[in-house]
């Protein structure tokens, strides 16, 4: 149904004409409208298991695997952190919100690893970046969390034990 | 001269002129991929990058082995050439670990930059397939080897052999076991061993001291000069957020060349130092006690006023301090004030042995600055003659009582001391009021190396809160004396010297990026090698 447009545009236009009548009232379509509301709320009256209302925060979305949630740093298998702090996550970050210090390791194998690794949760923007720049797959949004919710902005600055120990409550990788 | 034409373009050089050399001033200052070739060191011809083809020459030849002669027609940007150059890459990387990563080099590594122009991006090899060598060992107090990482360069085997002559290093094995290292029983520890660690084009060689302390990437650079000894090698100070976190060598063929000891690399340590001064003191009963500017200049006013009639100013300059700050110091405080300047350094102090090469005997950066003032060394009893109750002791920068026992004595026959400075030491913790001025690092100015020659050096990071820079101090002070400086500006003190003094007549014009020798000597003494 399209629109009429009062002024000069309709006057010049030729496209839409002048209303009038029931038409000027907009009694056609405060009935339509009525008719779509009704048509929900009845539909949700007889089918009331398959409301789509989602009962949240009891209930949950699930939004599948692709979901970009809080981050986790990965361990190794004896408990360490995957993480060799390159740095090429927050040298990628678009927000500059993740920090890492870097320290050097006495085994063998592991030259370099985190000291500290904070990520900023205020200031990330979700993009994923950091989880495609990492060459070990030590990062990865995949912790289902997305409600963040702190008393202080410093709750938001999470950091290495915290990102290691992440509980991962939604999707399991 | 030779006519020689380079990617169809004709040139005029030097017959016998470097063709790597040649083939950079060519290509407009971008240089051949190289891996081997150095100015500073001989040539070697061994990582085959910089191949360039010569007309009538059936096979491709290296340019750095080269020279040029006349009539010559090189080609440095043909298909062969760059075929020849993507696959002599390839056999650099056959056992290349390839972990940048964890690797400090990244951000200044050749075999990436060139990897990203020559790179085939598609391996045959894989990794259980590569010859596993020794990583990361330490093979001297501020080496770190990872032979695995090396491309056998031999850069760093040429310095040890040509430079500093030591001999520590050496490629061993042959063919794909070729790894290079320190012969058996020594280590690198020469006082120019981080220069390998610039030399080396790739993560090989690293410096223990920065290691794993900040990508390379993330570092600003400011051009600087190294004032731990009288020397002045040119070098640059890399810094992020207000931290150095190293300093490197800068070319002055002049000068220091390519090099620079190990010694002056690590002086940025005192810069964030726990002995930093950060507030104004001044001794309250006794004790030093921090306070803030406004009641450090009030009490020091008050106690020259405090001095009596007969009250006198004796001054003492600095070899550590910048030149404008020495004729801050001599022109406002003793030409205007009336204050007795004593000398900047006390006699024959700060002298260490001289290594024949970068590291000069006089251990202090701006002595001929002070000299050329008019400063001369003084004596501990002359600094106690000239003391008194009725005398104040303005102190430039100088640990007199850390340098002579006796100078430390004669601080106290003075009414009052007041030390400005940017370390806590001996002479500050004597000193009645304590000016926290800022550090090398931390404000602009020139120092006067051995051979006179000036030469500027640039604020990098911000000093402590507290901390003025040292010209303004001496600024305030004329104000106590009672004269108001007739220059407003850190600029303005350079521009005035170098109007009112005959010595200081070549700055007029500026200060160039090599230096100004200030006795027009246009024979640059020539760095010589030990």
């Amino acid at each position: 149904m399209p629109y009429s447009i009062h002024g000069p545009q309709a006057a010049t236009g030729g496209k839409g004409s002048r209303m009038r009548g029931a038409e000027l009232w907009y009694l056609k379509e405060i009935f339509r409208g009525m008719y779509v509301t009704a048509r929900h709320f009845l539909t949700n009256v007889f089918h009331m298991a398959d409301m789509p209302t989602l009962q949240y925060p009891d209930e949950k979305p699930n939004y599948g695997p692709w979901l970009r949630s809080r981050h986790r740093l990965m361990k190794r298998e004896d408990g360490t952190p995957r993480c060799v702090a390159c740095q090429m996550c927050s040298t990628v970050c678009p927000s500059d919100c993740i920090s890492i210090v870097a320290m050097e390791d006495d085994r063998p194998d592991v030259e370099k690893r985190p000291e500290t690794f904070t990520i900023d949760l205020l200031r990330c923007v979700y993009c994923g970046m950091c989880v495609e720049a990492c060459p070990c797959d030590a990062i990865r949004m995949d912790t289902g969390i997305f409600e963040i919710a702190a008393d202080s902005r410093e709750k938001f600055v999470v950091d290495l034990d915290f990102l290691l120990n992440n509980t991962t409550d939604g999707v399991k990788p | 001269m030779a006519k020689i034409i380079i990617d169809g373009k004709e040139w005029e050089f030097e017959e016998g002129m470097n063709l790597f050399e040649a083939c950079t001033i060519a290509r407009g200052g971008e240089k051949l991929p190289h891996f081997c070739y150095h100015p500073g060191l001989p040539v070697a011809g061994v990582c085959r990058m910089c191949q360039v083809e010569i007309e009538g020459v059936p096979k491709l030849q290296i340019a750095c082995n080269s020279t040029v002669r006349d009539g010559m027609v090189v080609n440095t940007r043909s298909e062969r050439v760059e075929n020849t150059v993507r696959q002599i890459l390839e056999f650099h990387l056959l056992n290349h670990p390839v972990d940048c990563p964890i690797c400090d080099q990244v951000g200044e590594c050749a075999l990436q930059d060139q990897y990203m122009k020559y790179g085939l991006y598609e391996t045959d090899v894989d990794v259980g397939d590569k010859v596993m060598k020794h990583k990361a060992q330490a093979i001297g107090e501020h080496v770190m080897l990872d032979a695995e990482r090396c491309v056998l360069c031999s850069r760093c085997v040429r310095f040890t052999e040509h430079i500093t002559k030591t001999n520590e290093m050496g490629i061993f094995n042959r063919g794909n076991h070729s790894e290079v290292g320190v012969a058996p029983g020594l280590s690198l520890d020469n006082d120019y061993s981080m220069c390998v660690v610039d030399l080396c084009p790739v993560g090989a060689l690293t410096s223990r001291d920065f290691r794993f302390r900040k990508r390379v990437y993330r570092l600003s650079s400011v051009d600087s000069v190294c004032p731990g000894c009288a020397t002045g090698c040119n070098m640059r100070i890399e810094y992020a957020d207000g931290v150095i976190y190293r300093q490197k060598p800068r070319t002055n063929l002049a000068v220091n060349e390519y090099w620079m000891c190990d010694q002056g690399r690590l002086l940025y340590k005192h810069v964030g130092g726990d002995d930093r001064l950060e507030e104004p003191f001044v001794r309250e009963d006794g004790e030093l006690s921090p306070v803030g500017w406004d009641h450090l200049w009030s009490a020091l006013k008050a106690r020259w006023e405090g001095l009596g009639e007969s009250r006198r100013l004796v001054l003492v300059g600095s070899p550590h301090a910048t030149l404008e700050e020495l004729y801050g110091l001599k022109s406002l405080l003793a030409d205007a004030a009336g204050g007795r300047v004593l000398g900047h350094r006390l006699d024959g102090t700060e002298m260490d042995r001289d290594d024949g090469f970068l590291m000069a005997a006089d251990r202090t950066p701006n002595d001929q600055g002070a000299r050329r003032l008019g400063y001369e060394a003084f004596t501990a009893s002359e600094l106690h003659d000239a003391g008194g109750e009725d005398a104040l002791l303005v102190i430039l920068d100088n640990d007199l009582a850390g340098l002579d026992e006796a100078a430390a004595e004669a601080l106290g026959s003075y009414g009052a001391v007041a030390y400005l400075g940017w370390r806590e030491n001996a002479t500050s913790r004597v000193a009645d009021f304590v000016l926290p001025g800022l550090s090398y690092a931390e404000k602009d100015g020139v120092f006067v190396n051995k051979d006179g020659r000036a030469q500027r050096f640039f604020k990098a990071v911000d000093g402590p809160r507290q901390a003025r820079e040292d010209w303004r101090l001496i600024a305030e002070l004329g104000e106590i004396f009672g004269h108001t400086p007739t220059w407003r500006a850190h600029h303005d003190l350079l521009s005035e010297l170098s109007a009112r003094l005959d010595a200081f007549g070549a700055l007029a014009g500026g200060i160039g990026e090599e230096g100004t020798l200030l006795d027009g000597d246009s024979a640059a003494k020539e760095v010589e090698r030990g």
